[in-house]
Parts: C-alpha cells; sequence; structure tokens
C-alpha cells in the first residue's frame, strides 16, 4: 500500500533487511505491542518519509484499478471486491510487512532525522499538525487554539470542568502542576513577605556580586533551588534536571538572564507573584524556569549571610567546568540536609508539608459527587444559558436564583408595586390574545371573561392600594417575591402545553387577579377588624 | 389526555435497591451518579412534572419508568430525591383513580414510635429545631422578664429539650423562676404523655412550679377557648413549622366564599373586582381564603398573647401550579438531603427513615394532594409578615443574646449553616439557600 506520487524511499535504518519482529515472547496475540519512547525508533524499520502533501491527503488508500481513494485501508478492501478480481490479487499482496517509521517533513523539525522518525503515520500526521500546521480548532470557554481536532476535543472536555485554583488566582487544569505551583507559590509569599521585611537591613550587593560570578553554568540551579523545598520535591526535581539537561543550550539562556535580573532586583512580593503566574501559565517547562526563579529569588537576597556563602559553595559544586572543586561531591541529598541546619529553611519545609495537606483536602473534593443543591444550581445556569424551552427548571430556577436575592433583604414598596402592576396590566391587555387561545384541562386557568372586567378595574385597584397605604405603616410586599416570576413561566408553559415559550412575561393576568384579591382582603380586614 | 383502563394497571414503580442506570433497557440514560446523569435526571424530573400536570397517564408512565432505572433511596443525593418525587408523583395520579389509590394504602401501619425516632433524629442530626428552640427560649425569656405566671402554648411539642432547656433558663433568673404552665397540642397521646413526664422530672428537679397541659388535638380542630388562658398570665404562643397547615384550604369552598364576597363587595365599593378562578386557588393567598388562619390567628388576638413565636420552613411551596411546587420543593428539599448527607454521625438506615417518613412524606403531600389534603403549605416570610401584620400582630426583634447561641450551636454542625437577619426576623441558610425564618410577635 504506496501512496501516489513524490515520496522517496529512504534506505533502512541500520540496513539489516530483516523482518521487525516483535520482541515479546509471549505468543498471544492479546499481549500489548511494546512501544518504543517517542523519537527513538526501531533500528530495524523501514524509514518512509513523505511530502508534506501526501501525509496531510486524507485518502491515503487509493485502489490500483480505478485510482479511487480511502480513508481507511478496510473500506478499499470492501470496494476492491467489488472490481471482481481473480481470487490471488485479491489477497493482500505482501505477507510480510515490514515495519514502518516516519519522518517529519519540515527540515527543522527534530523528527526529520531519520534517528527520531515516528513509528506511527497517525502520530506523525498529527505531529506535523500541531507543530506545523495551522491551528484551526477553537475552544469555545477559553479560546485556545488546536491543529488537530482531537486534541480539541479532548481539551472542550476537560475544559472548566475540573480547575484547580491556587490563592495567588491562576488556574489550573493539572493537578500535577497546581500541586507544584502552590508549593511554591506560598513559599514565595513567605519568602517575599520576610525578605521584604529583612532586606533593608541587609547589604543586598553581597548576595548579588556572588551571584554575577557563580551563575554562568548550565542549569546549575534547578537541583539546588528546588530541593530546598523537601523531600517531596527531589524525585521530580531529578526528573526535571534530566529534562534540563536535555533542552537546548539556547533555551537555557534566557532563562539564566531572567535569574540574573531578579537577583538584581529588589523584591517585592507582588513581582513575586507576578513571576510565579508567569511561570505557571506557561506549558511543562515551567517547572525549570520556576525552580530556577524560586533559587534566584532565595538566593538573590542576601538577608541571610548564609545564604551568600552557600551559594559561592554550592555553585562552585555544580559547575561542570570545575571539576576538581572541593564541592563537586555534593550530592542533592546533601543540599537539604545543609538547608535544613539554617532555621528558616524549617519553615518552608512545613510550609510545603501543610500546602501537600491543604493540596490533599483540596483535590478530594472534585470526586466527590455534586450534592443536589450544586445538581440544581447548575441544571438551573444552564437552563438560562441554552434557550432550551423543554427544560422545565432551567429558567425558572435561573430566575428564582437571579430574584432571591432581592427578596430576602427588603420589600418592595407600595409604589413600585403600583407601577409594576400598571405596567404589567398593559402588557396583559397586549398578550391576553395570545394567552386564551389554549384552553383545557390545566390548572388555574382564567376565563377570558375576568380579563376584561380586571383591565377596568386598574383605576379602583389603584384606589385601593392608595387606601391601604394610608393605613398602614409598614411597606407592605404585593409582589415581586421569587415565586412569582417562577409562576409565570410555568403558567406559561401551562398553557402552551409543553416547551412553552421563553418570554418573560412579567404578569399574566392571573397573577394580576391574586394581587387584586390580596389588596381586596387588605381592605377586607378593615371591615372584619371592627366586628 | 386520552387514558384507558389497561393504562391504569400498568406496575408503578417503587424505588427499587438495585444500582440504578445498569442493566436498564434505555441506553440514553447517563450514569446517575455522574453529573451528566444528576443533570439528567432533573430534566427528566421536570419533564415528568409537567406530564403530570397535564394529566397524560401514558406519558408520566413512561417518564417514571425511565426515572425509576436513575432513582434510588439509597444512592446520591439527586438520586434519592427523585425517589421520593416520582413516589409522590405516581401518587398524584394515582389519586384519579379513588378506588385503586384507597386499595394501595388500605394496609398502611403508621408506627408512632418510628414517627417520634424520626422526628428526634431530624432534630439531633440537623441544627434547624436546634435553631429555633434556642431563638424561641431566648425570646421567651426577654418577653416574660418580671412575670410571674407563665402560659406557653405549644402548637406541636416533639422534642422535650425544647422545654427543658427554658426550665433550665427559668430556674437560673434573677426574679425566681416563675409558675410555668405549658399546653401542649398534638394528636398522639403518648407523644403528650411522655412529654409530661420528661417535663415533670425536670421542674421537680429545678424545684419549679409547673404544670402541663395535654390536649390531643389537631391545630385545625383547635379550641383556643377551651385551652383554659386564665387572664392575668402571660401567654406565649410557640408554632414550630405548624402554622401552615392552617393555609389548607378546599378550594370549592373557597371559591364558593369569594363570590358571596364579590357580591358584598361590588354593593359597597365602586366595581371593585375580584378575581375568582374558574377552578382552583387565585386566592389561596388572601386572607379571607384562608379561613382556618383567619380564625386561628383572629381567636388568639382574642387573649392578648405577650408573645408569639413562629418557625417556619422559608420556601414557597403553596403554588398554584404543581411545577412551581416542584421546582420549589427540589431546591429546598435537596438542601434538606444535602444537610443530612454532611452530618457525619447519622447511620444509613436512620438517614434513609429521615428522608422517607419525614422529608418524603411532605414532598408527597406538596406534590399529590390538593385542597384540605395539602397541609405541607410553606410560604415565604413575606407572606407570613403579611398576614401576621393584617392580623394585627407586631414584630419583636431578636436580641444579640440569642443570636450569638445560636451561632455557637451552628460551629458544632457543618460550617455550611449560616443564618441571617431579615426584617426583623431570622432566616436559617445551608449554603445559599434559606430553609427556615424564625419570626416574634407580639400582640399589641
Amino acid at each position: 500500500m504506496m501512496s501516489g506520487d513524490s515520496f522517496s524511499v529512504a534506505s533502512s535504518i541500520g540496513g539489516f533487511g530483516q523482518e521487525v519482529q516483535n520482541t515479546n515472547p509471549n505468543p498471544n496475540p492479546a499481549a500489548k505491542k511494546k512501544r518504543n519512547l517517542p523519537g527513538t525508533p526501531d533500528p530495524d524499520a523501514e524509514v518512509i518519509a513523505l511530502s508534506p502533501k501526501t501525509l496531510m491527503a486524507t485518502n491515503r488508500f487509493v485502489c490500483e484499478i480505478c485510482n479511487k481513494g480511502f480513508q481507511r485501508d478496510q473500506n478499499l478492501q470492501l470496494h476492491r471486491r467489488g472490481h471482481n478480481l481473480p481470487w490471488k490479487l485479491r489477497q493482500r499482496t505482501n505477507k510480510e510487512v515490514r515495519k514502518k517509521v516516519y519522518i517529519c517533513p519540515e527540515k527543522t523539525c527534530v523528527h526529520h532525522d531519520p534517528s527520531r522518525a515516528l513509528g506511527d503515520l497517525t502520530g506523525i500526521k498529527k505531529h506535523f499538525s500541531r507543530k506545523h500546521g495551522e491551528k484551526k480548532w477553537k475552544c469555545e470557554k477559553c479560546s485556545k487554539k488546536y491543529a488537530v481536532q482531537s486534541d480539541w476535543k479532548a481539551h472542550s472536555k476537560t475544559c472548566g470542568t475540573r480547575e484547580y485554583k491556587c490563592d495567588c488566582g491562576t488556574l489550573f487544569s493539572r493537578k500535577d502542576s497546581f500541586i507544584t505551583h502552590r508549593a511554591f507559590c506560598d513559599a514565595l509569599a513567605d519568602e517575599s513577605a520576610r525578605l521584604t521585611s529583612l532586606a533593608a537591613a541587609n547589604n543586598l550587593n553581597f548576595g548579588n556580586d556572588s551571584m554575577n560570578e557563580t551563575v554562568i553554568n548550565p542549569q546549575p540551579g534547578l537541583p539546588l533551588g528546588a530541593s530546598q523545598f523537601g523531600p517531596g520535591f527531589r524525585p521530580e526535581l531529578s526528573g526535571m534536571a534530566i529534562n534540563g539537561n536535555s533542552l537546548g543550550v539556547d533555551q537555557q539562556k534566557p532563562r539564566l538572564s531572567l535569574w540574573l535580573n531578579h537577583a538584581n532586583s529588589q523584591l517585592n512580593p507582588t513581582d513575586m507573584m507576578a513571576n510565579s503566574h508567569l511561570y505557571a501559565s506557561s506549558s511543562s517547562t515551567a517547572f525549570p524556569e520556576m525552580v530556577q526563579a524560586v533559587s534566584g529569588n532565595l538566593f538573590g537576597s542576601s538577608s541571610m549571610p548564609n545564604f551568600g556563602n552557600f551559594n559561592n559553595q554550592q555553585f562552585q559544586g555544580f559547575d561542570k567546568s570545575v571539576s576538581t572543586s572541593t564541592n563537586a561531591s555534593l550530592s542533592l541529598s546533601a543540599i537539604p540536609h545543609e538547608m535544613k541546619e539554617e532555621g528558616n529553611k524549617g519553615n518552608l519545609v512545613e510550609t510545603q508539608s501543610s500546602l501537600y495537606s491543604d493540596t490533599q483536602k483540596k483535590q478530594s473534593k472534585p470526586s466527590m459527587p455534586m450534592s443536589a443543591t450544586a445538581l440544581l444550581q447548575k441544571a438551573a445556569q444552564m437552563g438560562s444559558t441554552t434557550s432550551n424551552p423543554s427544560s422545565i427548571f432551567g429558567n425558572s430556577f435561573g430566575v428564582m436564583s437571579s430574584s432571591s436575592s432581592n427578596t430576602t433583604t427588603s420589600f418592595n414598596t407600595l409604589n413600585q408595586n403600583r407601577n409594576e402592576l400598571h405596567q404589567a396590566l398593559q402588557n396583559s391587555k397586549q398578550q391576553a390574545a395570545e394567552n386564551f387561545t389554549a384552553s383545557g384541562s390545566v390548572d388555574g386557568m382564567l376565563g377570558s371573561s375576568n380579563l376584561s372586567s380586571l383591565t377596568t378595574s386598574t383605576n379602583s385597584f389603584d384606589q385601593l392600594m392608595m387606601q391601604t397605604s394610608g393605613k398602614q405603616s409598614d411597606p407592605v410586599a404585593l409582589n415581586n417575591h421569587p415565586g412569582s416570576n417562577a409562576i409565570e413561566n410555568s403558567l406559561t408553559r401551562d398553557f402552551l402545553g409543553m416547551g412553552g415559550r421563553e418570554s418573560q412575561r412579567p404578569f399574566l393576568a392571573q397573577e394580576l387577579a391574586k394581587f387584586a384579591s390580596m389588596s381586596s382582603a387588605m381592605g377586607l380586614s378593615q371591615f372584619t377588624g371592627n366586628h | 389526555m386520552a387514558r384507558t383502563k389497561q393504562e391504569g394497571r400498568s406496575s408503578l414503580t417503587s424505588s427499587h435497591e438495585s444500582s440504578p442506570g445498569l442493566g436498564s433497557p434505555y441506553p440514553w440514560l447517563r450514569s446517575p451518579q455522574s453529573e451528566e446523569g444528576g443533570l439528567q435526571l432533573i430534566e427528566l424530573l421536570g419533564e415528568c412534572a409537567s406530564h403530570v400536570t397535564a394529566r397524560c397517564l401514558h406519558s408520566v408512565n413512561t417518564r417514571l419508568e425511565h426515572i425509576s432505572y436513575l432513582a434510588s433511596p439509597k444512592g446520591t443525593a439527586i438520586q434519592r430525591i427523585a425517589s421520593y418525587f416520582i413516589e409522590a408523583f405516581a401518587d398524584r395520579m394515582l389519586k384519579g383513580f379513588t378506588g385503586l389509590h384507597k386499595a394501595l394504602n388500605s394496609t398502611k401501619i403508621s408506627s408512632v414510635s418510628e414517627e417520634i425516632l424520626v422526628q428526634k433524629l431530624f432534630y439531633e442530626h440537623c441544627p434547624f429545631l436546634k435553631f429555633a428552640y434556642l431563638i424561641t427560649n431566648q425570646a421567651i425569656m426577654e418577653a416574660m422578664e418580671g412575670e410571674k405566671v407563665v402560659h406557653i402554648i405549644d402548637l406541636y411539642p416533639v422534642e422535650p429539650e425544647q422545654w427543658i432547656r427554658l426550665l433550665q433558663a427559668l430556674s437560673v433568673r434573677q426574679e425566681g423562676a416563675p409558675h410555668l404552665k405549658i399546653t401542649g397540642i398534638h394528636e398522639q397521646n403518648e407523644v403528650l404523655e411522655k412529654m409530661d413526664l420528661q417535663l415533670k422530672e425536670e421542674a421537680d428537679r429545678l424545684s419549679i412550679p409547673f404544670q402541663f397541659n395535654p390536649i390531643v388535638s389537631t391545630i385545625e380542630n383547635l379550641d383556643i377557648e377551651s385551652l383554659g388562658i386564665k387572664t392575668g398570665e402571660a401567654l406565649a404562643v410557640i408554632s414550630v413549622l405548624q402554622l401552615h397547615s392552617l393555609l389548607a384550604v378546599d378550594e370549592e369552598v373557597v371559591r364558593r366564599n369569594q363570590q358571596s364576597l364579590q357580591q358584598f363587595l361590588e354593593t359597597d365599593l365602586n366595581h371593585l373586582f375580584i378575581a375568582s378562578a374558574s377552578s382552583s386557588t387565585t386566592s389561596e393567598l388572601s386572607l379571607s381564603a384562608s379561613p382556618k388562619m383567619e380564625s386561628f390567628l383572629s381567636s388568639l388576638r382574642r387573649f392578648s398573647p405577650k408573645l408569639m413565636v413562629i418557625t417556619e420552613q422559608e420556601a414557597n411551596h403553596n403554588g398554584f401550579t404543581l411545577i412551581e411546587r416542584v421546582h420549589n420543593a427540589m431546591k429546598f428539599y435537596a438542601a434538606l438531603f444535602d444537610c443530612l448527607d454532611s452530618t457525619k454521625s447519622i447511620a444509613p438506615i436512620e438517614q434513609q427513615k429521615v428522608e422517607k417518613m419525614l422529608f418524603g412524606e411532605e414532598i408527597k403531600n406538596i406534590v399529590a394532594c390538593d385542597g384540605a389534603e395539602r397541609k405541607e403549605r410553606h410560604e415565604k416570610l413575606e407572606k407570613w409578615i403579611l398576614w401576621l401584620e393584617l392580623a394585627g400582630f407586631s414584630r419583636v426583634p431578636f436580641s444579640y443574646n440569642g443570636r450569638v447561641d445560636a451561632s455557637t450551636m451552628l460551629q458544632y454542625y457543618s460550617d455550611g449553616y449560616s443564618f441571617t437577619e431579615e426584617n426583623g426576623c431570622l432566616v436559617i441558610y445551608w449554603h445559599e439557600i434559606p430553609l427556615f425564618s424564625v419570626s416574634a410577635w407580639s400582640f399589641r
């Protein structure tokens, strides 16, 4: 199955010409295929270089008879059956399949090198799109863009669903990055709070000078800075250190300069926070940057004289060029011990463990089933944002939740009531015709006769309101309790059957009738009181 | 709306034990424990409610069938609520077939001891009753300062601790304890006897002159005259979640009254129009349409109570339409179910009992009953204030001391509870959801 034009079959790596066997001795076909590390292909595999056009072609499988293209091999086979080929040709032409690996057609890409080829065609296609393609898919919630549709889909499933929020306001979608950030974030906050208070009393230059001397090392600060933060971070850090090693030189330089900048400048908490934000918002490479920044910050302030000395020692120790330095033998594990001897460091470690427990607690929450109250609120939000007429709970809940705050705090004044009722009467007159087209066996319908008499009673209604307002000193609420809007909406739906209209009518005629009767009751009590 | 007798015989599922969602023949039903499933459940319940309103038996049956795969009295909060709501829906639909309904309920066993147990559980595990009692007692102490004889009418005594604490507080009063008389009104004699015993014991222990008057009656049938209220004694009326039952009206009767009222008014005022709905309950909210409430309050007025403390559910479950009631009830009881969930100390079977016998029965009443049968006519505080002020009562503010005690007490429960003062009354919340209100009144 070779695709059409303009590809070149490169020579195989190693040139052994052997079939690539699955090295798994287990003959069980259900056993998982061994997966190489990405970018480290099997040496026996056949390298295939496709042009970008071929790579992104949607119909890779072409029928040799009629040149019709198909997206899937199975589809092609099905099609070929229809050609009534002689039996032999219908079989797959080659029984022995040689493993193929693919290289990225983009010359500047790492995976252009056959030694870094990728093993899966789909994989290389996705890679090419992601790295060298245009990002056509955009997440609607957070407007993050993706080149590959499956990435976009996967993201939009989780976007906004599980978010961890640090106290400093940064949002995370991943638990590990959140935990990492929190540790640093609080530590930074503590440090900066302490350091700003102590900085005044100390000579910053001392620290800076030592920094300038010793800082020009490839990734020296990585393990050092990070290791202060307690044992829990170390495994991650060693991993990070490895990654740090593998980073290109050009990538290290900007971070070093940032580090230097921190060391030289005055620290204040807002900068710290801003920095941590900066680092947190970037991708997985954020961690070493953060660590460097942090260590830079910590060391930059020489409020602890010990720090300064320590700096010198440690940095020399990590300088690769100074292999014979007395401190070269310092291992990662030694550092925290030294650090812990400093009294202040103990605080940081403690903060870390408490942070850990905090994050544990916080993380446990999202995994519990949502409370019924929360579900109902969510249903209400969804109902109010989507125009889904069949969602009965949506609108009303939304209305209720928004108006509930109003009603519980204060009563409406009589004047407000009057105005609203006036308006409502106007509206209801207009809507009367629409309302009464439907009839039938639903709760609480007014006969049309009532409506006409209602409209004429507006004046007398007003009179009654004025009478009662004169006689009562306390403001009395007559309407706009949250239920009323819900009544409207639900009544609307009842009127019109299922899937009623979404329009929010301020008052239905029936509501008005209710108020009319209520106010009449008020008037009545004047009478009954005299009995 | 066509229904056939055959459809009436379709099996009505009640909550079953099997894990919901599994093995259901409806692949579109999502797992109810997930968030999506919960939202789907809410939507299905809403649709069912509108089918019930339209009295379309076939649609209701179909929906109940769907929901029954998701709902369960032992699942997540939303699943449990759903199971009580669908039972209420089914009950409502079945009421249309009076013979069937009566037959299904013909062998019900009501156990008083279970009811007492459930009340006790609710008292222990949720702070609402304690909150109400605390505030009430504080209000009593303040109103009765200097009084030598205090007569308390308790409209539904269930928890002896309520009055035991009052006795204790009175015993350390500066001017000495008053002569305390408590009249308890309850339908079951056993409850009253138990209460009598415990209170007498405590009063003896504290050497407070005490008298307990048991009255076996419902509040509607209560004859206040017969309560033996003597002149000169300071009267306090305490109602904890009881007053709303007085709002239960038979709509037909109301309508007739309304019409005669209308005639009366039209002769006197200029064409004042009183809308009388062709069917229900337009004027349920007007005082004149709640004759029981009106007569109760006016007869109380005659005795000039020094204090009346009313604790009520802070929710509108008295709406015209089923859908509105279902809405509000879902919100309200969801909060209550969540409250129980947040309690660590309650055993699952106990929780289920409280949910079934206390909340479930209320839900059933709100959803399935109408007219005089529907007793759970919860109304919001604004309405209560309206009615009480119409009846001539005026609000008594709550003191700072009571509030301090209340917030201390709430701390022992979850920190999801809070309370605020609104219009001189106290409202207790679970997170942002108002649940119960306590207001104090005196007759001027």
